[in-house]
């Protein structure tokens, strides 16, 4: 075992804190897990194209497609100091960089890639991806989808609805699960892929407030969509394989930048607490929140070590077969934590809306308190995670 | 980084799975929970040989010369099958700073002992308090002539009956800070004046409060400097903070094999309970805290393998280990229905020893408050 960071590593973390220091306003609101991406949109491509130039954007991918070959280990890292210094436009709407490119090089044509990759790579607004993954009857019972898609001559013909759909406002692209063999034996059997023109005639994007009424998430309807053929992703009813393949991608994302962004609130409350009198002494000292405190740390420190571990897996050439979803149960358990942790530490601040003046920690309290439970459902709620578990881990029977 | 085992550990791992599944199954345990002595000294014997005792000492002390993360391989194994007996006292607490403190001559004289298992080791601290707080040491030494005389007593000392040695944590003076004048002395424990009661516990294990009374200890019994004996209890509660958590981190695994195998047997409503998933989900936070245990203890085991301890990572392993230990433990007693209720079972045993480990070398909140001024609080 070796649990040492190499030169490299640590030369990315230092480079990325510059680049952090010398691009972010001061005053940046921190509160992205609530907003989701492309609030403002214009900025947040703008920075796409300055980590894009920097080869960050897509680092682990090859040269070819426009990345640079860096090892999981240093997207690992890149992802911890991402979240940590609150970059905007990192993530192009998370799909195109982190599953539809890994998805294409596994599973796509050479063309698809030539096509595709590069431009994601580049940051430009071109890049940006969306996923259409559930549907009203289809949410963790994801194998239930109803999109249909007809082959007709050269093309297919889609019709059906998704829902929850991030960043379609935004995208250019979709890469949307399909059904394509009502007559399969099991449901999971007929899914393919395919990728979508979002300027294609037939789709419509309808926006769906988040609670806090931020524009994260749409509803998309596709009516009569033609699509060329060569837009099938990989095998005709073989899809099942791939979503199950990209959302293990989605779900290793969690634990790198869930750390990166508790990191920075833990070392925030941190100095929050010692700054902050209350009855003639520093919060610090008070024994609860040192407890609770240190107990999150405890948890980041878990955390971390699930990331690499699961990087370091990876790069050996193995398949993880569980370790996305506990790396995903904790990260999401740990956002809980930290937000209801830092609430309980600003203790009347923590009801500031985030974009306020009032606002402590950039927001990033309430934007944690406001967005957590989002973003335990995205990609997998907990319950699904841990039936995973149960089932590929500890070999217990299916039991939906 | 690298996350693998070489593949010598994986043997050594291999070979002591064996070894305790041959020697050291539950009956054994708790045959030895009733047993006088508490260990099986034939059993001691063949450690010795297989090179346990002195499996990270120098060939010259009689040791094979492995590592730190070796030894946490070896006594992770000792947790799954909960080995009873004087191992952790002898080695993790007494062993080890012999090893980094001792003059020459008390390593030539000791540690071979050690290594043969001709001799067994206890370490006394705690008083009446039971914390590991330098305030909290009042046991007296007064240096009289070439000897210093010990009045005072301690409190769990594990194994005292059956050891030869006993590594006592006494005040030679007083300083500006309650750390300052702190001296550890070795300690013949068969020796005139030693007196030992038995405090019953609810492990199974053998605990005693051992009294000194007028007890004389020669100046050449002292381990490291008189008075700066603060710094090898520093390198003594870690090291035994990280060695109990090995112990803890193998228990926790095998009370999850053990849960997860009777969820796949057990049938109620026709189908085996492990279909369910309200135990699935259970078992899932199991796997989850097992895992978080064995991957901080790595990380800690492997910063002293190297010669960089961490402190902070130490603490961190130790605290989630006391809380994950007990968590899993009281769910898998819950997964099992009533027969985890019961003496015939194997859960209780682990269960029942929740308590000793969680106090060995700190509990959580003394590990939190060490995490808490890393944290700058």
């Amino acid at each position: 075992m070796d649990f040492r960071l190499g030169k490299k590593e640590l030369a990315l973390k230092e480079e990325i804190r510059k680049f952090a220091e010398a691009e972010l306003p001061p005053d940046l609101v921190r509160n992205t897990v609530i907003d989701g991406e492309f609030r403002d949109f214009e900025f947040e491509i703008s920075m796409s194209r300055k980590l894009a130039q920097r080869g960050w954007l897509v680092m682990s991918w090859p040269e070819k497609y426009g990345g640079c070959g860096a090892s999981l280990l240093e997207q690992t890292i890149y992802e911890m100091e991402i979240a940590y210094w609150g970059i905007p436009g990192a993530w192009m709407g998370i799909s195109g960089i982190q599953w539809v490119g890994p998805c294409l090089m596994m599973f796509g044509t050479e063309e698809q890639r030539e096509k595709y990759l590069p431009l994601i790579a580049s940051g430009e607004k071109d890049g940006v991806w969306c996923t259409g993954y559930s549907e009203p009857n289809a949410g963790s019972d994801f194998a239930n989808i109803k999109t249909r898609a007809v082959r007709d001559g050269d093309d297919y013909i889609i019709n059906g609805q998704k829902v929850w759909t991030s960043a379609a406002h935004r995208a250019r692209w979709c890469w949307l699960a399909t059904r394509t063999n009502l007559n399969a034996a099991k449901k999971h059997q007929g899914i393919s892929i395919f990728i979508v023109d979002m300027k294609s005639p037939g789709v419509t994007v309808n926006p769906i407030l988040n609670y806090y009424g931020r524009h994260h998430f749409n509803e998309m309807f596709f009516d009569n969509v033609r699509v060329p053929a060569s837009n099938l992703v990989g095998e005709e009813n073989k899809g099942w394989y791939y979503l199950m393949q990209s959302l293990a991608f989605e779900r290793r994302s969690i634990a790198p930048t869930t750390y990166g962004s508790l990191k920075w609130i833990l070392e925030e409350l941190a100095k929050y607490a010692g700054q902050t009198e209350y009855e003639g002494q520093p919060l610090s000292q008070n024994p609860v929140i040192r407890a609770k405190l240190a107990d999150l740390a405890i948890d980041l420190e878990v955390l971390k070590m699930f990331a690499f571990q699961l990087a370091w897996r990876i790069s050996q050439g193995q398949i993880p077969v569980y370790e996305s979803s506990r790396n995903k149960i904790m990260g999401d358990d740990l956002m809980r934590q930290g937000a209801i942790t830092g609430a309980e530490i600003l203790g009347i601040y923590s009801q500031v809306d985030p974009d306020s003046e009032w606002a402590k920690l950039n927001g990033a309290i309430q934007g944690a308190y406001l967005g957590f439970p989002g973003q335990a459902i995205a990609a997998g709620t907990a319950e699904i995670e841990k039936s995973i578990i149960a089932q590929f881990r500890l070999g217990l029977p299916k039991s939906y | 980084m690298d996350f693998s085992f070489t593949e010598e550990q994986d043997m050594l791992r291999i070979s002591a799975r064996d070894f305790l599944a041959k020697e050291c199954p539950k009956a054994k345990v708790r045959e030895m929970a009733k047993d006088e002595r508490g260990y099986d000294p034939q059993m001691w014997h063949s450690m010795a040989e297989l090179g346990w005792m002195g499996l990270i000492f120098p060939e010259e002390y009689g040791g094979m010369g492995a590592s730190f993360m070796d030894l946490v391989i070896l006594m992770e194994e000792m947790g799954k099958n909960i080995l009873p007996g004087p191992f952790f006292s002898t080695i993790a607490l007494c062993a080890l700073p012999l090893l980094e403190y001792g003059s020459s001559e008390q390593k030539t004289k000791f540690l071979p002992q050690i290594a043969e298992g001709e001799a067994i080791w206890t370490f006394a601290l705690a008083e009446s308090s039971g914390r590991y707080k330098a305030s909290e040491v009042k046991l007296r030494a007064v240096l009289k002539g070439a000897n210093y005389v010990l009045q005072g007593y301690k409190l769990f000392v594990t194994d005292a009956h059956v050891a030869d040695y006993i590594l006592v944590v006494g005040r030679t003076g007083e300083g500006k800070r309650p750390e300052d004048g702190i001296t550890l002395f070795m300690v013949d424990a068969r020796g005139p004046n030693v007196k030992m009661e038995v405090i019953p516990t609810i492990g199974g294990d053998r605990q005693f409060k051992v009294s000194f009374d007028r007890v004389a200890v020669p100046k050449d019994n002292i381990l490291g400097k008189v008075g700066n004996g603060w710094d090898v209890l520093d390198f003594i509660l870690q090291r035994a903070a990280v060695l109990k958590c090995a112990e803890m981190s193998g228990a926790c695994q095998a009370v999850l094999d053990m849960t997860s195998s009777y969820a796949r047997e057990r049938i109620q409503f026709d189908r085996p309970i492990g279909s369910f998933q309200a135990i699935q989900h259970k078992l899932a936070d199991m796997l989850i805290d097992v895992e978080a245990v064995q991957y901080l203890l790595y990380q800690a085991a492997w910063g002293i393998s190297v010669g960089s301890p961490s402190p902070w990572q130490i603490s961190a392993a130790k605290a989630k280990a006391n809380e994950a230990y007990q968590r899993i433990c009281i769910e898998a007693i819950a997964a099992h229905g009533a027969i985890g209720y019961t003496m015939d079972h194997d859960i209780g045993l682990y269960y029942r020893r929740v308590k000793a480990a969680q106090f060995v070398a700190g509990d959580t909140d003394l590990h939190r408050e060490v995490i808490a001024i890393g944290l700058g609080l």
